[in-house]
């Protein structure tokens, strides 16, 4: 589970976020909506600890972002906004470097890759050092080696942005199943047809704050917009007036 | 803690290994400097310490007005030829290395016993030139003392008149001669390859990573961030101890192959001696290392930190290289300076002479107490929201 409660975020004169807060739950998909530069990247960041925030705060299953970001780490599974690779490493090198860092080793670590490599259709690419791969087969190592160490929680940064159409539906596919081993998934995306076939929850944030919070059907019927899209422009502000 | 560095440091080793062309270029670079000082040896060297019994070539102009004399010098090793027409010209555009002219009064002030004028062109500014310059001022010397004991013999005065002084030298450079010439370029290029050594690896794993979009995933593993910082360190540090031990390897056997050729040059630096520089220059990697790796974490691209890195191996050495020219009396306040103390202490081991413990305690001391400083001050730099984000 994941809590954010009024965080705060400026860099120089802009300020992120002013104040941000909501609730991801487990066993739920959380969508994080917002047109670009509403502070979406900059809420994951706080909660994947590679931003501290200025005010407020940010909690994974009950530990701070800031006071315990260690107990957070081991809690998640990130797919940054920066995803890059080690050309001269391989696949399997990739998950297992991110394994060890988690603390697994031998046997066990091999198997969770090999199921890794298996779920996300891999095999080809498996042994192949990453200099070249394309932006699906880069996405399969970068969710692959997120997802090694088995984390409860899943912040994942625009998972499907620049994939073709059948990785991308593996990708959705992949966090429907996440979700439904009772875990919990918090995700970006601009996409608000994939938003409204996965999310349970929608958080809508514009201008570093939130502007709309609740399943998809709460938000049209708040807007009064039947089209998700529409019910999207409506709470972000950025609609005709 | 240590699983975690570990980890890293494995994972940067390996990743670096896999970089064929820059780990064989880093491994290249250190016989630069054993090479130069080779081509030094050899080209210069030789005509520094030539055999004292070898001939040289004596250009004269006038040689008729003194054949007595020209006889004298050939028999000194002087090989006479005639002279150009200028002989000045000549040695200054290095044709010749000097040049004899002899008087055309010469003979007749010669046989009236009055002072003779001979005149030796030199050029004080070229060093291949002072040893055909000093032969023929020793035979003319000589010249000049055998004819002047015959004349004060042949009236019954004791020659020892005219030399009130017997000048013996004494030659403390340890038997070494010019050799402590070439072995003062080795701390510069010592120096030189500990700034360099490793610098790739130090720009790859905190710039590169930043660049390459792989640091932000790794931030979000439960490991600290000094934890990180230190096992890049130690991958670079044990990089750059692999390019240190190759340059004093490559020194060893280039002294080696050298003093077994005729190039007037005696070594004896043994194994023992290479392994206490290197271990000299361990507190010194560690801080060049941390530096390197403080430079790569401020600076805002790739490029920026290259253009950094390259310029900074250059300040450390500097004093090295005056160090080869200027003697200096070595205070032991001046150990307590990272790199200078180095310089100070690898320049005595090699020349032989003896080292005082505190010098080693305090250069080594001081070196190390500075790293731990930067180290911190890394950690530090790290914990920053910069180490991703650029402003």
């Amino acid at each position: 589970m994941i809590e954010v409660n009024d965080l705060r975020k400026s860099f120089k004169a802009v300020h992120a976020l002013r104040g941000v807060s909501f609730t991801a739950f487990d066993g739920e998909v959380t969508g994080l909506i917002g047109p670009n530069g509403a502070g979406k990247t900059t809420t994951l960041r706080i909660l994947y600890t590679v931003l501290t925030p200025d005010g407020g705060s940010a909690a994974v299953d009950g530990f701070d972002v800031r006071a315990n970001a260690r107990e957070v780490q081991r809690r998640i599974g990130v797919l940054a906004d920066a995803r890059g690779l080690y050309p001269r490493l391989t696949s399997r090198e990739h998950i297992r470097y991110f394994g060890r860092l988690h603390g697994l080793k031998g046997a066990e670590l091999e198997r969770r890759i090999d199921r890794l490599i298996d779920m996300l259709d891999m095999g080809a690419i498996a042994d192949r050092p990453a200099h070249g791969f394309s932006k699906g087969q880069s996405m399969k190592v970068a969710l692959a080696r997120a997802l090694v160490h088995h984390p409860p929680n899943l912040l994942l940064d625009e998972p499907t942005a620049g994939l073709d159409v059948a990785s991308a539906r593996a990708t959705r596919a992949l966090i429907r199943r996440i979700r439904d081993e009772g875990r919990c998934v918090l995700f970006t995306s601009h996409i608000m047809q994939e938003v409204g076939a996965l999310c349970d929850k929608l958080v809508v944030i514009g201008d570093g704050l939130v502007r709309a919070n609740g399943t998809p059907d709460e938000l049209r019927r708040s807007t009064g917009k039947a089209d998700l899209e529409e019910a999207f422009m409506s709470a972000t502000g950025t609609g005709e007036k | 803690m240590f699983d975690r560095v570990w980890v890293v440091f494995c994972k940067e080793v390996i990743d670096n290994m896999r970089d064929r062309r820059s780990v064989s270029l880093a491994l290249l670079y250190p016989f630069l400097g054993p090479l130069v000082v080779a081509a030094l040896i050899v080209f210069v060297g030789k005509s520094i310490t030539s055999a004292p019994n070898a001939t040289f070539i004596l250009p004269v102009q006038g040689e008729a007005n003194a054949p007595e004399l020209i006889e004298y010098i050939t028999t000194k090793g002087a090989l006479v030829v005639p002279a150009p027409k200028d002989p000045a010209l000549a040695v200054r555009t290095g044709k010749f290395d000097t040049a004899l002219i002899i008087s055309d009064d010469y003979g007749e002030k010669f046989d009236r016993e009055r002072q003779a004028t001979v005149h030796l062109v030199v050029d004080g500014s070229r060093l291949s030139a002072v040893i055909a310059m000093s032969r023929a001022l020793d035979a003319l010397r000589d010249y000049n003392r055998d004819i002047g004991t015959a004349r004060l013999e042949a009236r019954g005065l004791d020659p020892n008149l005219s030399v009130p002084l017997a000048i013996e030298q004494i030659n403390v450079s340890g038997g070494r001669n010019l050799t402590g010439f070439f072995l003062n370029m080795m701390p510069p290029f010592l120096i030189f390859t500990i700034f360099v050594g490793g610098v790739y690896l130090a720009i790859d794993t905190t710039s590169g990573e930043r660049e390459r979009g792989s640091m932000e995933p790794l931030l979000t593993n439960p490991v600290a961030r000094w934890e990180l910082m230190v096992a890049k360190v130690a991958a670079t540090f044990v990089f750059t101890a692999m390019a240190v031990a190759v340059q004093l390897v490559a020194f060893k056997v280039m002294f080696n192959l050298i003093t077994g050729g005729d190039f007037g040059l005696r070594v004896d630096l043994g194994f023992w001696l290479f392994a206490s520089v290197f271990l000299i220059c361990l507190p010194l990697m560690l801080f060049a290392v941390t530096l390197q790796v403080i430079i790569a974490t401020v600076t805002r691209s790739f490029k920026e930190t290259q253009t950094y890195l390259g310029l900074l191996p250059l300040v450390p050495s500097l004093p090295g290289l005056v160090l080869v020219f200027v003697a200096i009396n070595a205070h032991p306040w001046m150990m307590a300076i990272p790199t200078f103390g180095q310089t100070l202490l690898i320049g005595q081991m090699v020349r032989g002479e003896p080292l005082t413990g505190l010098s080693i305690v305090v250069a080594s001391g001081f070196t190390l107490a500075a790293s731990l400083g930067l180290l911190a001050l890394a950690a530090r730099l790290y914990a920053r929201d910069e180490l991703v984000f650029t402003g």
